[in-house]
This record gives structure tokens, sequence and C-alpha cells, in this order.
């Protein structure tokens, strides 16, 4: 039971009038849950187990921007938020935080439609050759 | 109107521009093997044209007319994403994988996705599949048939460059050879999820296009 009634109502008083309009706009839902992180580029985490969320929908984002798409969540999050990992990446040990060797991106973002979109080229000789079609005249 | 941040370390690193500094070092690194008969700067194509001309989608109003317009093409763009109708040019097992956007589990209908049977109906084709050289004709046609404006999302490796058909006698090496593409969404063939990832990249597409462009520009 997930779009009763009753549920909606005590969501939306639950989090705020606020809340509910950007929550509204953006997952089309109204959902209440404890605030599990937030990722360094500002978009935060949202997991409710206890209560009647249906399965697979109990842990949601709440970007940042509001233009948002899935390539702003930094990966570790993203994997918490897919359901592979169950731990999200800031209640790990330093033990098993992967550390990036180079230097980290500030930002990453889908490039499409922007100048950093990405435009590939070849550099080797084709193999094959077109045809061009010699027509003889008709007699 | 819009404008998505980036950073300029992003773009430096981005696939498929030459690289100044990479050509200095490399011609450092080789001057002492061998002298260069060329300069540094020689190596570097110069353009008189200026190259940070910002895109339409970067330009921002500068006026009250300006402003205006750009909130009639943000209605517009609005009403144009939330109606997404795509015919559908399914051809191959990709076509499979678009049947599953439709179904319950991805359920495009929330977002104003209805396939349409009808080029006259549609705004956006996807071709999902393969295309092969006696389908190309049929493809441009319908292609021909639907109305303005009209986006096309070639889904797969087939249908973006021919895929594991590139080199067979019979396919098309890409439909973008046949039509004009917006949104290749790579896979073999992509999943569910990857082609509604398409579809948002083409809504975006949609969000930064400035319509009355085409009749006024304030510079």
């Amino acid at each position: 039971m997930s779009t009763s009634l009753v549920r909606v109502i005590r969501n939306a008083y639950r989090v705020g009038f606020k809340d509910y309009l950007a929550q509204m706009m953006a997952i089309g839902d109204t959902k209440y849950g404890t605030l599990v992180g937030i990722d360094r580029f500002g978009n935060k985490f949202f997991e409710n187990k206890e209560e009647d969320e249906i399965h697979l929908r109990t842990r949601w984002v709440q970007y940042k921007e509001k233009y948002y798409d899935v390539s702003q969540i930094e990966p570790g999050w993203h994997g918490w938020l897919g359901y592979l990992v169950d731990t999200p990446p800031n209640a790990l040990d330093a033990a098993h935080t992967t550390v990036r060797k180079q230097p980290e991106v500030s930002r990453v973002h889908n490039g499409t439609g922007t100048r950093d979109a990405y435009v590939p080229y070849s550099t080797v000789k084709p193999k094959f050759e077109s045809w061009t079609p010699q027509i003889k005249e008709r007699v | 109107m819009i404008r998505l941040p980036y950073s300029t370390t992003l773009r430096s690193l981005a696939i498929g521009r030459p690289q100044v500094s990479a050509i200095r070092a490399f011609s450092a690194s080789t001057a002492a093997l061998k002298p260069l008969a060329t300069t540094d700067k020689q190596l570097v194509t110069k353009s008189s044209l200026p190259t940070d001309y910002p895109l339409p989608s970067e330009r921002k109003p500068q006026n009250v007319i300006d402003y205006a317009m750009t909130t009639l093409d943000a209605i517009a763009n609005w009403a144009r994403q939330g109606s997404f109708w795509p015919m559908t040019f399914g051809l191959a097992c990709c076509a499979v994988e678009m049947m599953h956007l439709s179904g319950p589990r991805y359920d495009q209908d929330r977002v104003g996705i209805i396939f349409r049977a009808s080029p006259r109906q549609s705004d956006i084709m996807i071709v999902a599949g393969t295309l092969t050289n006696k389908m190309a004709p049929a493809l441009r046609q319908v292609y021909d048939q639907m109305p303005e404006p009209r986006w096309v999302i070639s889904m797969g490796s087939c249908a973006n460059g021919g895929g594991y058909y590139h080199y067979s006698y019979s396919v098309v090496r890409g439909c973008d050879r046949i039509v004009p593409v917006d949104v290749y969404v790579p896979g073999c063939p992509p999943t569910s999820e990857a082609l509604m990832y398409g579809v948002l990249q083409l809504q975006k597409k949609m969000r930064l296009q400035k319509i009355t462009r085409l009749w006024y520009r304030s510079r």
C-alpha cells in the first residue's frame, strides 16, 4: 500500500510544504524518510525501510540541481541508490574506502548537448572504399 | 536562459580536442634527439575566428525582449518535452527493449511517451535495430512523412554504426547515413534504462533549444 491518500497527506505534513512541492516536481510522489547522507555535489539521499514503501522504492535522492541528471550523483552513492550495496559510502570505514589515485574531477556530468559532448573521429584508413558507379553510354 | 555547469578542467580533458600543452611537451622531449624545423606556434593551426563564441543554449538574455522570448521558448519546449510521441521503428532485438520501456516496469506513459503507429502523428523516431539496405528507403520515407519538429533516436550498435554487421554487404553502416540523428544510445542491445536515459538526453536537447532565435536575435 504505497499510494494511499492517507500516506500522501501524512508524508506531506511530515516533510513540509516546500519539500512536498519539490518532491512532486521531481519524483511525482511524496516520500518521508531519514537523511542518510549528502554527497560532495550536494545531492541528498534518503531511506525509509520501516514503513509502507514498496520494494525497491525505499531509497531515493533529492538532487541539488534543478535540471538533474543521474550522472550528477557520486559513484558510491549511485551504487547504494541502486541497491548494489547496503552500506552507504559515508558509513564505510577507512579500510573499505576506495581512494582514487588520479586527481578528483570537480564535476562529472553528461556532456551531451553542451560543449563537452563527445565527438568521435577515426584516425585509421577505412577498410573499404565507396563504390562510384561508372555508367557506360548506351548505344 | 539555461547554462549547465561545467568546469574548465573537464573541458580540457575532453577527448577529441588537440592539446596544446601535449604538443609542446612532445616537441620538447624530441628536441634533444632531432632539431625541429618548425616552431611550437606553427604546430597549432591558428584561426582568426573567435573560438569562444557561445552556443545558442549558453547565451543569456540581454534585454526585455530576450526575456520574453526565452519565456516563450520555455513554454514551447515544456510542451514538446511533455508530449514525447515516438514513431517506433523496431527492426531487431533492440525493439524488444523498446517494448520493455512501454511496459509496466519502466512505464513510459508516466513521462508522456506514447507510441504512435503513424509517422504523421509522431515527433520522434526511435530507430531500434539493424537497418538494412532494403529497409533504408522505407526509413527515409517514414522520416519524411513526420511533421516538423522531428527528432531521431538511434538505438543500439547496429543503428549507430552498423555494429556487428558493419562489414556486411546488405546493412547500412549507421542510420545517420539515411536520417539526421539527435541522440545515439550505445549498447547491444541497450537496456531499457539506457533508452530511457537517451530519451532524457533528448528532452535536455529540447529544453536547450531556442525556437525564437529564428526570428529575433539581440546581437
